[in-house]
Protein backbone atom coordinates (compact mmCIF):
# COMPACT_ATOMS: atom_id res chain seq x y z
CA UNK A 1 0.00 0.00 0.00
CA UNK A 2 2.83 2.31 0.89
CA UNK A 3 4.49 1.59 -2.47
CA UNK A 4 1.25 2.40 -4.32
CA UNK A 5 1.01 5.67 -2.43
CA UNK A 6 4.58 6.60 -3.24
CA UNK A 7 4.10 5.71 -6.90
CA UNK A 8 0.87 7.72 -7.07
CA UNK A 9 2.62 10.68 -5.45
CA UNK A 10 5.48 10.44 -7.92
CA UNK A 11 3.02 10.19 -10.84
CA UNK A 12 1.25 13.31 -9.55
CA UNK A 13 4.52 15.21 -9.31
CA UNK A 14 5.41 14.06 -12.85
CA UNK A 15 2.06 15.27 -14.21
CA UNK A 16 2.62 18.60 -12.50
CA UNK A 17 6.00 18.65 -14.24
CA UNK A 18 4.23 18.30 -17.58
CA UNK A 19 2.06 21.28 -16.67
CA UNK A 20 5.07 23.37 -15.64
CA UNK A 21 6.96 22.53 -18.83
CA UNK A 22 3.90 23.47 -20.91
CA UNK A 23 3.58 26.72 -18.96
CA UNK A 24 7.22 27.59 -19.63
CA UNK A 25 6.32 27.70 -23.32
CA UNK A 26 3.62 30.29 -22.66
CA UNK A 27 4.63 33.81 -23.56
CA UNK A 28 2.97 35.81 -20.79
CA UNK A 29 3.96 33.54 -17.92
CA UNK A 30 4.02 36.35 -15.34
CA UNK A 31 0.40 37.21 -16.14
CA UNK A 32 -0.60 33.56 -15.73
CA UNK A 33 1.10 33.38 -12.32
CA UNK A 34 -0.62 36.61 -11.26
CA UNK A 35 -4.00 35.19 -12.29
CA UNK A 36 -3.37 31.87 -10.53
CA UNK A 37 -2.28 33.65 -7.35
CA UNK A 38 -5.10 36.13 -7.71
CA UNK A 39 -7.63 33.29 -7.81
CA UNK A 40 -6.36 31.99 -4.45
CA UNK A 41 -6.28 35.44 -2.85
CA UNK A 42 -9.76 36.28 -4.15
CA UNK A 43 -11.15 33.02 -2.77
CA UNK A 44 -9.25 32.77 0.52
CA UNK A 45 -9.37 36.43 1.50
CA UNK A 46 -12.77 37.47 0.16
CA UNK A 47 -15.18 34.77 -1.00
CA UNK A 48 -14.59 32.18 1.74
CA UNK A 49 -14.73 34.68 4.65
CA UNK A 50 -17.89 36.20 3.18
CA UNK A 51 -19.55 32.77 2.90
CA UNK A 52 -18.45 31.83 6.42
CA UNK A 53 -19.83 35.10 7.74
CA UNK A 54 -23.13 34.44 5.98
CA UNK A 55 -23.12 30.97 7.57
CA UNK A 56 -22.51 32.50 10.99
CA UNK A 57 -25.47 34.85 10.59
CA UNK A 58 -27.60 31.95 9.36
CA UNK A 59 -26.77 29.70 12.32
CA UNK A 60 -27.22 32.56 14.83
CA UNK A 61 -30.64 33.10 13.28
CA UNK A 62 -31.43 29.43 13.92
CA UNK A 63 -31.65 28.63 10.20
CA UNK A 64 -30.05 25.57 8.68
CA UNK A 65 -31.52 22.84 6.44
CA UNK A 66 -33.78 24.22 3.70
CA UNK A 67 -32.68 27.87 3.92
CA UNK A 68 -29.02 26.88 3.76
CA UNK A 69 -29.80 24.60 0.80
CA UNK A 70 -31.66 27.43 -0.96
CA UNK A 71 -28.70 29.78 -0.49
CA UNK A 72 -26.25 27.15 -1.76
CA UNK A 73 -28.34 26.46 -4.88
CA UNK A 74 -29.05 30.14 -5.57
CA UNK A 75 -25.41 31.05 -4.95
CA UNK A 76 -24.16 28.34 -7.31
CA UNK A 77 -26.61 29.41 -10.02
CA UNK A 78 -25.45 33.01 -9.61
CA UNK A 79 -21.77 32.08 -9.87
CA UNK A 80 -22.41 30.09 -13.06
CA UNK A 81 -24.53 32.95 -14.46
CA UNK A 82 -21.98 35.69 -13.74
CA UNK A 83 -20.15 35.50 -17.12
CA UNK A 84 -23.34 35.70 -19.20
CA UNK A 85 -24.81 38.36 -16.89
CA UNK A 86 -21.80 40.66 -16.76
CA UNK A 87 -19.92 40.20 -20.03
CA UNK A 88 -19.14 43.69 -21.36
CA UNK A 89 -18.68 44.74 -24.96
CA UNK A 90 -20.46 43.86 -28.18
CA UNK A 91 -21.24 40.23 -29.06
CA UNK A 92 -19.63 38.55 -32.07
CA UNK A 93 -23.09 37.96 -33.58
CA UNK A 94 -26.73 37.62 -32.54
CA UNK A 95 -26.45 33.88 -31.79
CA UNK A 96 -23.89 34.59 -29.03
CA UNK A 97 -25.56 35.26 -25.64
CA UNK A 98 -29.01 35.43 -27.25
CA UNK A 99 -31.09 35.21 -24.07
CA UNK A 100 -32.41 37.73 -21.55
CA UNK A 101 -30.04 36.61 -18.80
CA UNK A 102 -31.07 39.09 -16.05
CA UNK A 103 -34.67 37.90 -16.49
CA UNK A 104 -33.54 34.25 -16.40
CA UNK A 105 -31.55 34.90 -13.24
CA UNK A 106 -34.63 36.32 -11.51
CA UNK A 107 -36.68 33.33 -12.70
CA UNK A 108 -34.08 30.95 -11.24
CA UNK A 109 -34.02 32.76 -7.88
CA UNK A 110 -37.82 32.80 -7.76
CA UNK A 111 -37.92 29.07 -8.56
CA UNK A 112 -35.43 28.32 -5.77
CA UNK A 113 -37.46 30.42 -3.32
CA UNK A 114 -40.71 28.73 -4.37
CA UNK A 115 -39.31 25.20 -4.06
CA UNK A 116 -37.86 26.07 -0.64
CA UNK A 117 -41.12 27.54 0.61
CA UNK A 118 -43.13 24.57 -0.65
CA UNK A 119 -40.81 21.96 0.84
CA UNK A 120 -40.70 23.81 4.17
CA UNK A 121 -44.50 24.03 4.26
CA UNK A 122 -44.85 20.36 3.35
CA UNK A 123 -42.44 19.41 6.13
CA UNK A 124 -44.32 21.46 8.71
CA UNK A 125 -47.61 19.90 7.70
CA UNK A 126 -46.14 16.41 7.91
CA UNK A 127 -44.79 17.18 11.36
CA UNK A 128 -48.16 18.55 12.53
CA UNK A 129 -50.04 15.51 11.25
CA UNK A 130 -47.79 13.16 13.18
CA UNK A 131 -49.81 12.06 16.27
CA UNK A 132 -48.44 13.56 19.46
CA UNK A 133 -46.51 10.96 21.43
CA UNK B 1 -18.97 29.58 13.05
CA UNK B 2 -15.71 31.49 12.93
CA UNK B 3 -14.19 34.39 14.74
CA UNK B 4 -11.29 36.50 13.69
CA UNK B 5 -9.87 39.31 15.70
CA UNK B 6 -6.76 40.96 16.97
CA UNK B 7 -5.22 39.68 20.17
CA UNK B 8 -3.28 42.09 22.29
CA UNK B 9 0.41 41.44 22.12
CA UNK B 10 2.76 41.59 25.04
CA UNK B 11 3.43 44.99 26.50
CA UNK B 12 7.07 44.65 25.60
CA UNK B 13 6.39 44.36 21.87
CA UNK B 14 3.41 46.73 21.65
CA UNK B 15 2.65 45.18 18.27
CA UNK B 16 -0.81 44.28 17.16
CA UNK B 17 -0.86 40.57 16.47
CA UNK B 18 -3.63 38.91 14.51
CA UNK B 19 -4.65 35.59 15.97
CA UNK B 20 -5.77 32.78 13.69
CA UNK B 21 -9.55 32.54 13.36
CA UNK B 22 -11.38 29.95 15.44
CA UNK B 23 -13.85 27.73 13.60
CA UNK B 24 -16.61 26.51 15.86
CA UNK B 25 -19.07 25.36 13.23
CA UNK B 26 -19.42 21.75 12.18
CA UNK B 27 -18.74 19.96 8.93
CA UNK B 28 -15.19 21.26 8.48
CA UNK B 29 -14.24 17.61 8.88
CA UNK B 30 -12.55 14.88 6.88
CA UNK B 31 -15.77 12.92 6.26
CA UNK B 32 -17.44 15.90 4.58
CA UNK B 33 -14.23 16.62 2.65
CA UNK B 34 -14.05 12.98 1.50
CA UNK B 35 -17.70 12.86 0.40
CA UNK B 36 -17.41 16.07 -1.60
CA UNK B 37 -13.90 15.27 -2.82
CA UNK B 38 -15.00 12.02 -4.44
CA UNK B 39 -17.52 13.79 -6.66
CA UNK B 40 -15.19 16.69 -7.33
CA UNK B 41 -12.43 14.25 -8.27
CA UNK B 42 -14.79 12.49 -10.67
CA UNK B 43 -15.87 15.77 -12.28
CA UNK B 44 -12.25 16.92 -12.67
CA UNK B 45 -11.22 13.55 -14.13
CA UNK B 46 -13.99 13.63 -16.74
CA UNK B 47 -13.19 17.27 -17.50
CA UNK B 48 -9.47 16.55 -17.90
CA UNK B 49 -9.88 13.48 -20.11
CA UNK B 50 -12.47 15.09 -22.39
CA UNK B 51 -10.30 18.21 -22.56
CA UNK B 52 -7.37 16.06 -23.60
CA UNK B 53 -9.52 14.52 -26.37
CA UNK B 54 -10.47 18.00 -27.57
CA UNK B 55 -6.85 19.17 -27.55
CA UNK B 56 -5.68 16.13 -29.51
CA UNK B 57 -8.46 16.56 -32.08
CA UNK B 58 -7.74 20.25 -32.56
CA UNK B 59 -3.96 20.06 -32.48
CA UNK B 60 -3.08 16.45 -33.29
CA UNK B 61 0.61 15.62 -32.91
CA UNK B 62 2.20 14.17 -36.05
CA UNK B 63 2.02 10.55 -34.93
CA UNK B 64 -1.71 10.81 -34.27
CA UNK B 65 -2.82 13.01 -37.14
CA UNK B 66 -3.64 10.09 -39.42
CA UNK B 67 -5.06 7.90 -36.66
CA UNK B 68 -7.90 10.17 -35.54
CA UNK B 69 -11.12 8.20 -35.98
CA UNK B 70 -14.05 9.71 -37.87
CA UNK B 71 -16.52 7.59 -35.87
CA UNK B 72 -18.63 7.66 -33.84
CA UNK B 73 -20.00 10.66 -35.72
CA UNK B 74 -21.25 12.16 -32.43
CA UNK B 75 -17.95 11.52 -30.62
CA UNK B 76 -16.71 15.09 -30.33
CA UNK B 77 -20.19 16.35 -29.57
CA UNK B 78 -20.32 13.99 -26.59
CA UNK B 79 -16.82 14.60 -25.26
CA UNK B 80 -16.93 18.38 -25.59
CA UNK B 81 -20.46 18.56 -24.18
CA UNK B 82 -19.22 16.50 -21.22
CA UNK B 83 -16.15 18.71 -20.89
CA UNK B 84 -18.18 21.86 -20.39
CA UNK B 85 -20.93 20.14 -18.34
CA UNK B 86 -18.45 18.49 -15.95
CA UNK B 87 -16.58 21.78 -15.57
CA UNK B 88 -19.80 23.58 -14.65
CA UNK B 89 -20.87 20.76 -12.31
CA UNK B 90 -17.50 21.02 -10.57
CA UNK B 91 -18.12 24.63 -9.54
CA UNK B 92 -20.55 24.02 -6.61
CA UNK B 93 -18.55 20.96 -5.58
CA UNK B 94 -15.28 22.91 -5.60
CA UNK B 95 -16.67 25.82 -3.59
CA UNK B 96 -18.22 23.44 -1.03
CA UNK B 97 -15.01 21.42 -0.77
CA UNK B 98 -12.93 24.55 -0.22
CA UNK B 99 -15.40 25.77 2.42
CA UNK B 100 -15.05 22.46 4.24
CA UNK B 101 -11.26 22.50 4.37
CA UNK B 102 -10.86 26.27 4.77
CA UNK B 103 -9.84 26.10 8.48
CA UNK B 104 -6.78 24.10 7.45
CA UNK B 105 -5.42 27.25 5.87
CA UNK B 106 -4.76 28.48 9.41
CA UNK B 107 -3.13 25.27 10.72
CA UNK B 108 -0.47 25.91 13.34
CA UNK B 109 2.45 25.57 13.13
CA UNK B 110 2.21 26.84 9.57
CA UNK B 111 5.22 24.81 8.43
CA UNK B 112 6.44 21.79 10.39
CA UNK B 113 9.06 20.38 8.06
CA UNK B 114 10.32 20.45 4.50
CA UNK B 115 7.85 17.70 3.64
CA UNK B 116 4.99 19.64 5.18
CA UNK B 117 6.05 22.76 3.27
CA UNK B 118 6.04 20.87 -0.04
CA UNK B 119 2.67 19.39 0.82
CA UNK B 120 1.19 22.81 1.49
CA UNK B 121 2.77 24.16 -1.69
CA UNK B 122 1.15 21.38 -3.73
CA UNK B 123 -2.23 22.15 -2.12
CA UNK B 124 -1.75 25.83 -2.95
CA UNK B 125 -1.08 24.88 -6.59
CA UNK B 126 -4.12 22.59 -6.55
CA UNK B 127 -6.43 25.28 -5.17
CA UNK B 128 -5.09 27.94 -7.55
CA UNK B 129 -5.45 25.71 -10.61
CA UNK B 130 -8.79 24.26 -9.50
CA UNK B 131 -10.25 27.77 -9.23
CA UNK B 132 -8.52 29.01 -12.39
CA UNK B 133 -9.67 26.24 -14.74
CA UNK B 134 -13.47 26.36 -14.30
CA UNK B 135 -13.35 30.18 -14.12
CA UNK B 136 -11.38 30.65 -17.34
CA UNK B 137 -13.33 27.86 -19.07
CA UNK B 138 -16.70 29.35 -18.16
CA UNK B 139 -15.63 32.85 -19.23
CA UNK B 140 -14.37 31.40 -22.52
CA UNK B 141 -17.79 29.88 -23.25
CA UNK B 142 -19.24 33.39 -22.89
CA UNK B 143 -16.47 34.68 -25.23
CA UNK B 144 -15.20 36.95 -22.47
CA UNK B 145 -11.41 37.21 -22.24
CA UNK B 146 -10.45 39.61 -19.44
CA UNK B 147 -6.89 38.20 -19.17
CA UNK B 148 -3.86 39.25 -21.17
CA UNK B 149 -2.68 35.73 -22.12
CA UNK B 150 -3.84 33.31 -24.77
CA UNK B 151 -6.65 31.06 -23.46
CA UNK B 152 -6.07 27.67 -25.11
CA UNK B 153 -2.38 26.97 -24.28
CA UNK B 154 -2.76 28.29 -20.71
CA UNK B 155 -6.02 26.42 -19.98
CA UNK B 156 -4.34 23.27 -21.33
CA UNK B 157 -1.09 23.66 -19.35
CA UNK B 158 -2.85 24.45 -16.05
CA UNK B 159 -5.08 21.38 -16.56
CA UNK B 160 -1.97 19.17 -16.30
CA UNK B 161 -0.87 21.10 -13.25
CA UNK B 162 -4.25 20.55 -11.56
CA UNK B 163 -4.47 16.87 -12.41
CA UNK B 164 -0.91 16.28 -11.17
CA UNK B 165 -1.56 18.17 -7.94
CA UNK B 166 -4.84 16.24 -7.53
CA UNK B 167 -3.16 12.83 -7.88
CA UNK B 168 -0.47 13.96 -5.44
CA UNK B 169 -3.14 15.24 -3.04
CA UNK B 170 -5.01 11.91 -3.11
CA UNK B 171 -1.74 10.06 -2.47
CA UNK B 172 -0.88 12.30 0.48
CA UNK B 173 -4.38 12.12 1.96
CA UNK B 174 -4.95 8.42 1.21
CA UNK B 175 -5.05 7.34 4.90
CA UNK B 176 -7.53 10.11 5.76
CA UNK B 177 -9.67 9.31 2.73
CA UNK B 178 -9.73 5.62 3.62
CA UNK B 179 -10.59 6.38 7.25
CA UNK B 180 -13.61 8.46 6.16
CA UNK B 181 -14.69 6.63 3.00
CA UNK B 182 -18.07 5.37 4.26
CA UNK B 183 -20.47 6.15 7.09
CA UNK B 184 -19.09 3.19 9.03
CA UNK B 185 -15.40 3.86 8.42
CA UNK B 186 -13.42 4.24 11.68
CA UNK B 187 -12.64 7.93 11.10
CA UNK B 188 -16.27 8.76 10.40
CA UNK B 189 -17.40 6.94 13.54
CA UNK B 190 -14.94 8.97 15.60
CA UNK B 191 -16.67 12.22 14.52
CA UNK B 192 -19.64 13.56 16.52
CA UNK B 193 -22.65 11.44 15.56
CA UNK B 194 -24.88 14.51 15.85
CA UNK B 195 -23.19 15.98 12.74
CA UNK B 196 -24.44 13.12 10.56
CA UNK B 197 -27.83 14.61 9.80
CA UNK B 198 -26.45 18.09 9.20
CA UNK B 199 -23.81 16.63 6.87
CA UNK B 200 -26.37 14.70 4.83
CA UNK B 201 -28.45 17.86 4.54
CA UNK B 202 -25.40 19.83 3.32
CA UNK B 203 -24.42 17.15 0.81
CA UNK B 204 -27.99 17.01 -0.50
CA UNK B 205 -27.94 20.79 -0.92
CA UNK B 206 -24.66 20.68 -2.85
CA UNK B 207 -26.10 17.85 -4.96
CA UNK B 208 -29.16 20.02 -5.68
CA UNK B 209 -26.84 22.88 -6.69
CA UNK B 210 -24.98 20.59 -9.10
CA UNK B 211 -28.32 19.51 -10.56
CA UNK B 212 -29.51 23.11 -10.86
CA UNK B 213 -26.42 24.47 -12.65
CA UNK B 214 -26.42 21.44 -14.95
CA UNK B 215 -30.12 21.63 -15.87
CA UNK B 216 -29.93 25.35 -16.63
CA UNK B 217 -26.93 25.03 -18.98
CA UNK B 218 -26.62 21.52 -20.41
CA UNK B 219 -29.33 22.07 -23.04
CA UNK B 220 -26.76 23.92 -25.18
CA UNK B 221 -25.32 20.54 -26.14
CA UNK B 222 -27.90 18.02 -24.87
CA UNK B 223 -30.71 19.42 -27.01
CA UNK B 224 -33.61 17.45 -25.41
CA UNK B 225 -33.13 19.81 -22.43
CA UNK B 226 -32.86 22.98 -24.51
CA UNK B 227 -36.08 24.41 -23.09
CA UNK B 228 -34.52 24.49 -19.62
CA UNK B 229 -31.61 26.71 -20.68
CA UNK B 230 -31.31 29.81 -18.50
CA UNK B 231 -27.58 30.56 -18.35
CA UNK B 232 -26.02 28.85 -21.38
CA UNK B 233 -24.26 31.29 -23.72
CA UNK B 234 -25.98 29.64 -26.69
CA UNK B 235 -29.47 28.53 -27.59
CA UNK B 236 -29.25 25.65 -30.10
CA UNK B 237 -32.19 27.12 -32.04
CA UNK B 238 -30.82 30.65 -32.18
CA UNK B 239 -28.97 31.68 -35.34
CA UNK B 240 -29.42 31.80 -39.11
CA UNK B 241 -31.27 28.64 -40.30
CA UNK B 242 -31.83 27.80 -36.60
CA UNK B 243 -28.17 26.99 -36.07
CA UNK B 244 -25.74 29.09 -33.97
CA UNK B 245 -22.74 30.72 -35.61
CA UNK B 246 -19.28 31.54 -34.33
CA UNK B 247 -17.66 33.51 -37.13
CA UNK B 248 -20.02 35.30 -39.47
CA UNK B 249 -19.35 35.95 -43.16
CA UNK B 250 -18.87 39.63 -42.35
CA UNK B 251 -16.38 38.85 -39.57
CA UNK B 252 -14.46 36.54 -41.90
CA UNK B 253 -14.33 39.28 -44.52
CA UNK B 254 -16.06 37.24 -47.23
CA UNK B 255 -19.56 38.73 -47.19
CA UNK B 256 -21.93 37.13 -49.68
CA UNK B 257 -19.85 35.37 -52.33
CA UNK B 258 -21.62 35.59 -55.73
CA UNK B 259 -22.54 32.05 -56.78
CA UNK B 260 -21.57 32.60 -60.41
CA UNK B 261 -18.08 33.83 -59.43
CA UNK B 262 -17.41 30.89 -57.11
CA UNK B 263 -14.82 28.27 -58.09
CA UNK B 264 -13.67 25.21 -56.18
CA UNK B 265 -10.08 24.21 -57.00
CA UNK B 266 -9.03 20.66 -56.23
CA UNK B 267 -5.25 20.19 -56.23
CA UNK B 268 -3.95 16.65 -56.64
CA UNK B 269 -2.33 14.37 -59.18
CA UNK B 270 -5.14 15.41 -61.62
CA UNK B 271 -6.09 18.96 -60.57
CA UNK B 272 -9.39 20.51 -61.69
CA UNK B 273 -11.75 23.39 -61.02
CA UNK B 274 -15.54 23.30 -60.56
CA UNK B 275 -18.23 25.99 -60.64
CA UNK B 276 -21.13 25.97 -58.20
CA UNK B 277 -23.39 24.55 -60.94
CA UNK B 278 -20.81 21.79 -61.58
CA UNK B 279 -20.93 20.93 -57.88
CA UNK B 280 -24.74 20.90 -57.89
CA UNK B 281 -24.67 18.53 -60.89
CA UNK B 282 -22.53 15.97 -59.04
CA UNK B 283 -24.21 13.18 -57.03
CA UNK B 284 -25.70 14.77 -53.89
CA UNK B 285 -25.81 13.05 -50.51
CA UNK B 286 -27.72 13.98 -47.37
CA UNK B 287 -26.25 13.38 -43.92
CA UNK B 288 -27.28 14.28 -40.38
CA UNK B 289 -24.26 15.58 -38.49
CA UNK B 290 -23.74 17.96 -35.56
CA UNK B 291 -21.78 21.17 -35.44
CA UNK B 292 -19.99 20.68 -32.11
CA UNK B 293 -18.16 23.80 -30.95
CA UNK B 294 -15.14 23.76 -28.65
CA UNK B 295 -17.11 26.18 -26.46
CA UNK B 296 -19.45 23.32 -25.62
CA UNK B 297 -22.62 24.02 -27.59
CA UNK B 298 -23.66 21.64 -30.33
CA UNK B 299 -26.56 21.18 -32.70
CA UNK B 300 -27.43 18.43 -35.14
CA UNK B 301 -28.50 19.39 -38.66
CA UNK B 302 -29.25 17.93 -42.09
CA UNK B 303 -26.57 18.67 -44.68
CA UNK B 304 -26.68 18.04 -48.42
CA UNK B 305 -23.71 18.14 -50.76
CA UNK B 306 -20.93 16.28 -52.54
CA UNK B 307 -18.83 13.62 -50.86
CA UNK B 308 -15.25 14.76 -50.29
CA UNK B 309 -14.21 11.17 -51.14
CA UNK B 310 -15.76 11.57 -54.65
CA UNK B 311 -13.92 14.86 -55.22
CA UNK B 312 -10.63 13.30 -54.11
CA UNK B 313 -11.19 10.24 -56.30
CA UNK B 314 -11.64 12.47 -59.34
CA UNK B 315 -8.35 14.24 -58.54
CA UNK B 316 -6.58 10.89 -58.44
CA UNK B 317 -5.72 11.17 -54.74
CA UNK B 318 -4.08 8.10 -53.19
CA UNK B 319 -6.38 6.41 -50.64
CA UNK B 320 -4.27 7.32 -47.60
CA UNK B 321 -3.59 10.93 -48.58
CA UNK B 322 -4.14 13.75 -46.11
CA UNK B 323 -6.23 16.67 -47.30
CA UNK B 324 -5.93 20.39 -46.66
CA UNK B 325 -9.12 22.44 -46.79
CA UNK B 326 -8.59 26.13 -47.56
CA UNK B 327 -11.24 28.76 -46.95
CA UNK B 328 -11.88 31.94 -48.93
CA UNK B 329 -12.09 33.86 -45.64
CA UNK B 330 -9.77 36.82 -45.33
CA UNK B 331 -9.77 37.31 -41.57
CA UNK B 332 -9.65 35.21 -38.42
CA UNK B 333 -8.01 31.96 -37.41
CA UNK B 334 -8.79 28.49 -38.73
CA UNK B 335 -8.72 29.61 -42.37
CA UNK B 336 -7.04 26.29 -43.20
CA UNK B 337 -7.80 22.88 -41.73
CA UNK B 338 -6.39 19.45 -42.40
CA UNK B 339 -7.92 15.98 -42.39
CA UNK B 340 -6.46 12.52 -42.16
CA UNK B 341 -7.62 9.86 -44.62
CA UNK B 342 -10.20 8.44 -42.18
CA UNK B 343 -12.12 11.70 -42.19
CA UNK B 344 -11.45 12.46 -45.86
CA UNK B 345 -12.70 9.05 -47.02
CA UNK B 346 -15.66 8.79 -44.65
CA UNK B 347 -18.88 8.70 -46.71
CA UNK B 348 -20.43 11.14 -44.22
CA UNK B 349 -17.82 13.81 -44.95
CA UNK B 350 -19.33 16.30 -47.38
CA UNK B 351 -18.63 19.52 -49.12
CA UNK B 352 -22.09 20.75 -48.09
CA UNK B 353 -24.14 23.08 -50.29
CA UNK B 354 -27.41 22.93 -48.37
CA UNK B 355 -28.46 23.04 -44.73
CA UNK B 356 -31.81 21.73 -43.47
CA UNK B 357 -33.22 21.71 -47.01
CA UNK B 358 -32.21 25.26 -47.98
CA UNK B 359 -29.15 26.83 -49.54
CA UNK B 360 -26.42 27.60 -46.99
CA UNK B 361 -26.72 30.98 -45.28
CA UNK B 362 -23.53 33.08 -45.87
CA UNK B 363 -22.79 32.80 -42.15
CA UNK B 364 -22.84 29.00 -42.49
CA UNK B 365 -20.36 29.04 -45.35
CA UNK B 366 -22.21 29.75 -48.62
CA UNK B 367 -21.49 28.59 -51.29
CA UNK B 368 -19.82 25.46 -49.85
CA UNK B 369 -18.50 24.27 -46.50
CA UNK B 370 -16.92 21.21 -44.99
CA UNK B 371 -19.00 19.01 -42.68
CA UNK B 372 -17.36 15.89 -41.28
CA UNK B 373 -18.25 13.44 -38.50
CA UNK B 374 -16.48 13.53 -35.10
CA UNK B 375 -14.71 16.82 -35.72
CA UNK B 376 -14.46 20.08 -33.71
CA UNK B 377 -16.62 22.90 -35.10
CA UNK B 378 -13.67 25.23 -35.74
CA UNK B 379 -12.27 22.65 -38.18
CA UNK B 380 -15.54 22.42 -40.17
CA UNK B 381 -14.12 24.95 -42.62
CA UNK B 382 -16.60 27.38 -44.19
CA UNK B 383 -16.45 29.16 -47.60
CA UNK B 384 -14.22 26.37 -48.98
CA UNK B 385 -12.26 27.54 -52.02
CA UNK B 386 -9.65 24.82 -52.38
CA UNK B 387 -8.98 21.20 -51.50
CA UNK B 388 -5.33 20.16 -51.57
CA UNK B 389 -4.26 16.53 -51.65
CA UNK B 390 -1.16 16.21 -49.47
CA UNK B 391 1.42 13.52 -50.08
Amino acid sequence: MKVTRLLAGAAGAALMGVGVSLLLDVRDLTDVVVWLGGAVVLHDALIAPAVLLAGLVLVRGGLRGPVRAALIVAGSLTVVALPVLLRPGPRANSSVLPLDYPRNWLIALAAVAAVTALSTAARRRARRRRPPS
Amino acid sequence: MFRCGPATGGMESMKLRVSPPVFKGGLHDARTATSLGRWLGLAFTVCFLTGLVSHLMQHPPGWLADGLPSRPSWGYRLTQGLHVASGIAAIPLLLAKLWTVYPRLFARPALRSVRHALERLSVAVLVAGALFEPATGLLNTAQWYPWPFSFVPVHYAVAWLVVGALVLHVAVQAPEIRAHWSRRSPGTLALPASDGRDRRSLLAAVGAAVGAVTLTTVGQSFTPLKDLILFAPRDPDEGPQALPVNRTAAAAGVGRIPGEAYRLAVDGPRPYTLTLDDLRALPQHEVELPIACVEGWSRSAHWTGVRIADLLERAGAPPHARVRVVSLQLRGGYRVSEMGHRHARDPLTLLALRLNGAELHPDHGYPARLIAPNRPGVLQTKWVGRLEVLS
